[in-house]
């Protein structure tokens, strides 16, 4: 029972931000299987920035290669306007310039596909410590 | 429980998502390789497309994909990079469909249960070697050490974090030395070294770290073996550092202690030994400048473009539920006539009933229409298709020839979509193979070197037609002739037979003029089983041809399958359904109207034009009182340019029914001829539903 209640506390509000459905499937799977809320998706960077203000969430996870507007770039859209936002980078092995620009703008961190439930769910809930 | 039906699901979104991708990606080749050349924008989003099916395929642990998938990535890095223009076309897109096809493959496996076990490894092999030879050529970066993508520059050199002592400030008090271990598989060790140090640097100075070089991706390793070695001063102290440090997502272990002053200054002053930071007099103020770069002044101006019109709302559903659905409305429907016409409500007086009712009837049609509007797909898809299949055969066949497409967003119900696509194929296969010629041999008959084979879909009425329309060499007439009676499939002296009807003998069982099989057309499904396929489906097909200038092949199929308009007639104690749209006109005639024919058939002369009569009675042998043509009712229909008068007692009403076929014992034992299926009407009784087409068609042979 208490390990339920710790994890009520650290319940986040997640928004994904993915042009694959099946990725957006697979992390929203994971993350409310874990208790956590997802509390809206977005296809590319720029829908993202934009249901980034309107929902205000906890955690963002950030696809980096999408159509109309990258990853990169709506990281910086995000973190000009809200210092605190806590992105998380969905990243892929071959990325690692482009992952180093993200943390350089404020990613609070990222992970790297493949990847498996633990480490997601981990890692989103240990950014709602920061 | 619930992990295993979400991998379930993960499975279904992987496959359906990666074959649209596929989709698409083959589109686009199709399209550079037939027009435009690859342009930036192309190479972008076949870049785009790849690196997604990679990033799926690693998250469904289809390894071997996702490796080749990576290698297709890499080509078209090094493409994108690539200033000058790109030599051989050909070779990339023959690389990309094998590809292509590849990944196609493996799908299919998953699909059906069975374990993906291909092996890309050659054809991986063949695009790094291709990359190689791009590289050589111009100096392309190699895209397995830096992938930057887009607007991702080369502008960050090496940032070393290190605020300037000398700035009048007092000094630092403390001194660290911090050894950081991170979790093991957490992958890009070095950017998350990177990420430590941007986040120490506002609050410390003159931090050095080992290995010196974490832009570099080799130094992963090292940072995996050996931890990542941090000294930097700082204002803060040891509890406060540690916090800061705690924080690292993925750390999994910590060493932080204090050094003294001079063990700091020995390190920092200490240039030669090689893992040491060298000092450099760059300052942290990356931002400021990035702020100004043309890459995010872009993103600006993009962002008045559409923020909503690009996001669809929508729901991809399970075809099996939408089939369920469309049962349930057609038992709906049947359900509502059997209500509303009820036999208990005979001569009543129910005006509010009648009310209620219509507005019953009005809601079901709608529902109806609204299902039917769901199922329906349109062919774009199906015919896209072709694309590839033209460009593999010509390749193979070393003809030429084009592809055109007219109609393509017509669209038909997603059932008949299934059933069609293998006979398109085949169509599609027999006009290159056996219809279109070689080039020499178009040229010396005076036909452009191109070969065109056209597909055009359009509606008419409740159906619509499909034409796959070559300009080759025609059907041989004697050839078809000669073979037909060899296999004694004509019984009938050739001089009865219509150029037309010559032509559809090729839709027969068992006929194949072609003398050798070839790799694409004659595997031995012939024209008989595009047939069957579109009989299944209640369609039919009509073959046209004329010798040197080609052959049109036109499918003539059923708009929807379920539910259509019927008129209901009766015949002795029969009943009988007659799709509306097929109905003419029907009317009693006069006395002097019909006449007999010298072998007996009877006839109507209808405004000058003779028609043949069927008395339905005679040909399901019914009992019936009304014999004389002037006390029942003729009914004209028409299939094919056809018409046929049908004479039956009397009209008894037109409804919606819903089409449920003959079972297949009665279909196949019983072989009675002219019906199309049955279905249930309002007061519970069984209506035969006529085939009109069959109908005629029987009654020519006759």
């Amino acid at each position: 029972m208490i390990g339920y209640n710790v994890r009520c506390n650290l319940m986040a509000r997640v928004l994904i931000v993915d042009d694959a459905a099946f990725m957006r499937t697979k992390i929203r799977l994971t993350l409310e299987k874990a208790g956590h809320e997802i509390a809206g998706e977005a296809e590319n960077g720029l829908e993202g920035v934009a249901k980034y203000f309107e929902i205000k969430p906890d955690v963002v996870t950030m696809d980096i290669t999408m159509p109309v507007m990258n990853g990169l770039e709506a990281l910086k859209e995000i973190k000009k306007a809200d210092k605190n936002a806590r992105v998380l980078m969905i990243s892929a092995m071959g990325q690692e310039g482009i992952v180093r620009e993200a943390v350089m703008y404020g990613a609070k961190t990222f992970i790297v596909k493949p990847f498996t439930d633990e480490r997601l769910i981990q890692t989103v809930e240990k950014m709602l410590s920061l | 429980m619930y992990d295993e039906y979400s991998n379930e699901t993960m499975l279904d979104i992987y496959v359906f998502e990666t074959e649209q991708l596929l989709e698409q990606l083959e589109q686009l080749m199709l399209n550079c390789e037939k027009e435009t050349g690859f342009t930036s924008e192309a190479i972008d989003e076949i870049f785009r497309i790849m690196h997604t099916i990679k990033g799926s395929s690693a998250m469904m642990m289809f390894n071997d994909i996702s490796n080749l998938a990576h290698s297709m990535e890499d080509l078209f890095y090094c493409l994108r990079n690539g200033k000058n223009e790109i030599a051989d076309n050909s070779f990339i897109s023959d690389l990309v469909f094998e590809g292509i096809d590849f990944i196609k493959e493996e799908i299919e496996k998953i699909k059906n249960g069975i374990s993906a076990d291909g092996n890309p490894t050659a054809l991986i092999e063949k695009i790094k070697i291709f990359i190689k030879d791009l590289q050589n050529d111009v100096q392309f970066p190699d895209p397995g050490i830096k992938k930057a993508i887009v607007e991702t520059t080369g502008s960050i050199a090496q940032d070393t974090y290190k605020s300037n002592p000398e700035d009048g400030r007092a000094p630092p008090k403390h001194a660290f030395k911090a050894v950081l271990h991170f979790e093991e598989g957490c992958e890009m060790e070095n950017i998350r070294a990177y990420s430590v140090v941007h986040n120490l640097k506002d609050i410390t100075s003159d931090l050095f770290h080992i290995p010196e070089n974490i832009i570099d991706n080799d130094s992963s390793k090292d940072i995996k073996q050996n931890g990542f070695h941090m000294c930097f001063t700082t204002d803060l102290g040891y509890g406060e550092i540690q916090e800061v440090l705690m924080q690292t997502i993925f750390l999994r272990e910590l060493i932080l202690e204090e050094i003294d002053k001079e063990e700091m200054e020995r390190i920092s002053k200490n240039k030669s030994k090689p893992y040491l930071v060298s000092e450099s007099d760059e300052k942290p103020g990356i931002h400021g400048e990035k702020l100004n770069n043309p890459g995010t002044q872009k993103s600006k101006t993009e962002r008045e473009t559409p923020l909503s019109s690009g996001h669809q709302n929508i729901l991809s559903v399970d075809v099996a539920k939408l089939d369920r659905l469309m049962d349930l409305v057609g038992e709906m429907v049947i359900a509502e006539a059997m209500v509303i016409q009820n036999p208990d409500l005979a001569g009543m007086e129910l005006t509010n009933f009648q009310k209620a009712a219509q507005r019953l009837d009005k809601i079901t049609k709608e529902i109806q229409d609204m299902v039917m509007s769901i199922r329906m797909v349109s062919l774009t898809a199906t015919f896209q298709k072709m694309n590839r299949i033209v460009r593999d055969m010509c390749k193979k066949l070393d003809k030429e020839a084009k592809l055109v497409i007219i109609g393509e967003e017509t669209e038909v119900d997603k059932n008949v979509i299934e059933h069609i696509s293998d006979p398109l194929m085949h169509l599609v296969r027999n006009a290159l193979d056996h219809g279109i010629e070689s080039a020499e041999e178009r040229e010396a008959a005076g036909k452009p070197r191109y070969g065109t084979i056209t597909l055009e879909a359009k509606s008419s009425g409740s159906d619509v037609l499909i034409t796959v329309r070559d300009d080759g060499k025609g059907l041989e007439r004697e050839k078809i002739l000669n073979k037909a009676r060899e296999k004694g499939l004509i019984s009938k002296s050739d001089s009865d037979l219509t150029d037309r009807e010559i032509y559809n003998l090729i839709l027969l069982p068992g006929f194949s003029t072609k003398d050798n099989v070839t790799e694409f057309s004659g595997r031995g499904v012939g024209m008989d089983v595009v047939a069957r396929n579109i009989e299944t489906i209640g369609g039919s097909v009509i073959v046209d041809s004329a010798p040197k200038s080609g052959t049109t092949i036109t499918l003539k199929i059923p708009l929807t399958l379920a539910i259509v308009d019927g008129m209901n007639i009766r015949v002795g104690k029969s009943l009988f359904t007659l799709p509306t749209i097929s109905i003419k006109e029907s009317f009693r005639p006069n006395a002097g109207d019909t006449f007999t024919d010298p072998e007996g058939n009877e006839m109507i002369m209808v405004r000058g034009n003779c028609y043949p009569i069927l008395r339905l009675h005679e040909y399901y042998n019914i009992a019936t009182d009304v014999i004389d043509f002037t006390e029942g009712i003729i009914i004209m229909v028409e299939h094919d340019e056809k018409a046929l008068c049908i004479f039956a007692d009397e009209l008894v009403g037109q409804q919606q029914i819903v089409v449920k076929s003959l079972p297949r014992y009665i279909r196949d034992f019983k072989k009675i001829k002219g019906l199309a299926g049955c279905t249930l009407l309002g007061d519970g009784s069984i209506s035969l539903i006529l085939d009109i087409g069959g109908l005629i068609y029987g009654w020519n042979v006759n």
